[in-house]
């Protein structure tokens, strides 16, 4: 009997009943959520899935939770059908502790490592890149796990997914961009926002294969999707797929689809993939009537408890308001607070002398010998020519193309592949190069490195390091090659930044960041890299984060800064000493955690402070710290607090001009004769 | 137990909408899932659902605008 249903159906009867169940399971999420939406019982932002449900439903039977899911904050039923605990599902939609994440993410923002639902996005397009770095994990580790990225059609104009189906082709990822392709981008509908006849004929221009299902149909689609998910397993490289299906109801809220009406909608209703498949199981007797209502009678019940447990548990407090900005919650600043932390163990062992990117190099090799998880990745940093400053010389040569990998010029792409690997253990180090081309990667950076551990209540993290150059002050090289964008980067909760000044600390900081729990930036000045040397320990040593290092006493004046411009300082206060100016000069080293004990230790004893930066003065990060220092010390100070960073101009070509609007010795001297005249 | 009915936000933008219409006489018995009563925004009319059933009773005025989140019945 079983044997000619299955032929007749085209899938086994109890695979297609299992589909029913999820099925049954998404439809009473979604009314008890409209529901309770509806009536005011609930509060809080909704993107209906209601008509999609048919594609995860199936989904769910050819994956487990070892298998890694990417979604949409449209991805309720990709979330229910992955196994995700439904009363932690409730609870976080509405804000309580007992949330999977807390209640700090929300309903867009579900992590839940246990069932492979590993991050959800409320940016569009924006989860294919880290969905590229779960599948680059599971690939190095010789793993058969296949990750799924779903996105909608309104997603496939975005750039993210673009770099993202580029590097999985370059890299044949054992990943499945999943397309729901509902029909509509937010309000506007296909024809308004794209002159492509579909989807899936995309992916043969990255490289891969392209495949338009129906997602509506259960039986098409799980055999479909069957093919697919067995090539993936099989490591034949990524797939797309285009599943075709109707969103019903509205862009965000509850009810009816508003852009689409009359009968139209209701066909559309008519053939929702859980009518068709309660159909087709009635028809086929593969279920009787009472069955499926038992099935979603059970449903009912399950989600009726799961939300009555959701309810009881507690609105999360304020007290959790900085708890999972960071591993450390010491880390965050706050005003008061102004933790002392130790300074380094000075290394014993052979230092041979070298320039600040033999110096990076050696970092690098350190990690990438130390621990299997660090790998490199970026835009050429492959041998030759082993970055485009040396910084990784030699070490794809050494360690070969998959821990040193070199990658298309696609920032998001590599950010995201960077994160996605991270979220899972791994500990990548990405190069972009100059800082100024963050600007082309900052979502990737700034709402999703940043922000995983907070938005998933500390469910995963992300141990990324990513390094950057600076260039401004050295000449040539232009207003979109030259900025110091720290301040940009220090304005997120969530990142570290470091900044050192000479070969020495840039490896130690650059071991701490690799090393540590948190997404790092690491900012290596061009100037530095290429053009000073230091002594440089061999061996691994580490300069903690957030220890600030005074690197010449004085009594009369603090000069606190990092980067180059802690050279600048030096040189300035051997000027003033001739003028019986007595500075103390202090490097900052790290940023985020930033070092305000010592800070205001120094300015305690010499009672002034300029604080110099080589990005603008205007809205950069010496206002930060003579704010405080004006708050802290108030009493004591003989002149306020005082900046000296750039003029508030892109840098420019002229040579004349770039040597003069970054702080030089020279007008650092300047400001001080100002400061001391105050 | 009695369940507040409270104006929902039906869409992202919602900060307001008419009770329209009560479907129900004050003090009828409804049943889960039985409408209640229409709420209009800016966008649509729609037929709001009893979040629970039991026993209704009106506490607001239908053809008057409310802001989202005010209390207009319950049903015990």
């Amino acid at each position: 009997m079983e044997k000619l249903l299955e032929t007749n159906l085209g899938i086994e009867p109890s695979v297609l009943k299992e589909i029913y169940r999820q099925l049954a399971r998404i439809r009473a999420v979604d009314k008890a959520i409209q529901a309770g939406l509806s009536s005011g019982k609930f509060m809080f932002t909704y993107w209906p899935m209601t008509g999609q449900e048919g594609i995860p439903a199936v989904i769910s039977q050819l994956t487990t939770a070892r298998d890694y899911m990417v979604t949409t904050y449209r991805g309720i039923h990709d979330q229910v059908a992955k196994g995700v605990p439904l009363e932690g599902l409730f609870a976080e939609a509405l804000g309580r502790t007992g949330g999977l994440n807390k209640g700090k993410g929300g309903s867009p923002h579900i992590s839940d490592p246990s069932s492979g639902s590993m991050l959800t996005t409320a940016i569009v397009g924006a989860g294919a890149p880290i969905a590229n770095g779960l599948a680059l994990a599971a690939k190095s580790r010789g793993e058969d796990r296949v990750t799924i990225v779903n996105f909608g059609d309104g997603a496939t104009s975005i750039g993210a997914i673009h770099e993202a189906m580029n590097l999985a082709g370059v890299w044949k990822l054992p990943i499945i961009f999943l397309c729901q392709n509902n029909q509509i981008g937010e309000h506007t509908l296909i024809p308004d926002y794209t002159a492509s006849k579909d989807f899936a004929s995309r992916a043969e221009a990255y490289g891969f294969k392209g495949v338009k299902l129906d997602g509506n149909d259960p039986v098409a689609f799980y055999k479909g999707m069957k093919t697919v998910i067995e090539a993936i397993r099989k490591g034949e490289g990524p797939i797309f797929v285009e599943a075709l299906t109707y969103r019903l109801g509205p862009h965000a809220g509850v009810g009816d689809t508003h852009e689409i009406s009359g009968d139209e909608l209701q066909a559309r209703k008519d053939g929702a993939p859980a009518v068709r498949a309660r159909a087709l199981l009635l028809d086929a007797r593969v279920c009787t009537e009472e069955e499926l209502v038992a099935m979603e009678s059970a449903a009912q019940t399950e989600v009726d408890e799961a939300i009555k447990k959701a309810l009881a548990s507690p609105v999360t407090p304020v007290s959790e308001t900085l708890i999972d900005v960071y591993a450390d919650p010491d880390v965050v600043p706050r005003r008061g607070h102004y933790p002392v932390r130790a300074a380094e163990v000075e290394p014993t062992g052979e230092r041979k002398t070298m320039p600040m990117y033999q110096a990076v190099c050696s970092a690098q090799e350190i990690a990438l010998e130390k621990d299997k998880g660090v790998f490199l990745l970026g835009e050429d940093i492959g041998d030759p020519p082993g970055g485009v400053f040396m910084t990784t010389n030699g070490l794809q040569t050494k360690f070969g193309k998959d821990r040193v990998r070199p990658t298309p010029i696609a920032e998001q792409s590599i950010i995201g592949a960077g994160l996605g690997a991270a979220l899972v253990g791994m500990r990548p180090v990405a190069e972009l190069m100059f800082s100024d081309f963050t600007a082309v990667c900052l979502d990737q950076i700034v709402n999703h490195a940043a922000k995983q551990r907070y938005m998933s209540g500390a469910a995963t993290h992300v141990p990324m390091t990513v390094r950057v150059m600076v260039g401004g002050g050295l000449g040539g090289f232009g207003a979109q090659h030259s900025q110091s964008l720290e301040s940009w980067m220090l304005h997120i909760p969530g990142l570290k930044v470091a900044y050192p000044s000479n070969a020495f600390d840039a490896k130690g900081l650059l071991l701490s960041c690799i090393f540590d729990e948190d997404p790092c930036i690491h900012m290596e000045s061009m100037m530095l890299l290429m053009t000073t040397k230091a002594d440089v320990p061999l061996e691994d040593y580490r300069i903690p984060l957030g220890v600030a290092k005074v690197k010449r006493e004085g009594t009369d004046i603090s000069l606190i800064s990092y980067g180059f411009e802690v050279n600048h300082c030096l040189a300035a206060a051997e000027e003033l000493q001739k003028e019986g100016v007595n500075a103390e000069v202090i490097d900052l080293r790290s940023l985020l955690p930033l070092d305000y004990h010592r800070i205001l230790d120094s300015v305690k004893k010499t009672r002034r402070a300029l604080v110099v930066h080589s990005a603008t003065e205007f809205g950069g990060f010496g206002g930060e710290i003579a704010s405080t220092i004006n708050e802290e010390l108030f009493s004591k100070l003989k002149a306020p607090a005082c900046r000296l960073g750039a003029d508030f101009a892109p840098i420019a070509y002229s040579r004349e001009i770039e040597m003069n609007q970054v702080p030089t010795a020279k007008s650092i001297v300047a400001r001080v004769r100002e400061v001391m005249a105050l | 137990m009695t369940t507040t009915l409270t104006i929902p936000r039906l869409e992202m933008a919602m900060t307001e909408g008419t009770l329209a219409e009560w479907l129900v006489e004050d003090g009828a018995e409804v049943k889960e899932g039985d409408p209640i009563y229409v709420l209009e925004t800016e966008k649509a009319a729609q037929e709001i659902e009893a979040p629970a059933s039991g026993k209704l009773a009106r506490k607001a005025e239908a053809g008057a605008v409310y802001p989202v989140g005010s209390e207009i019945g319950e049903i015990g």
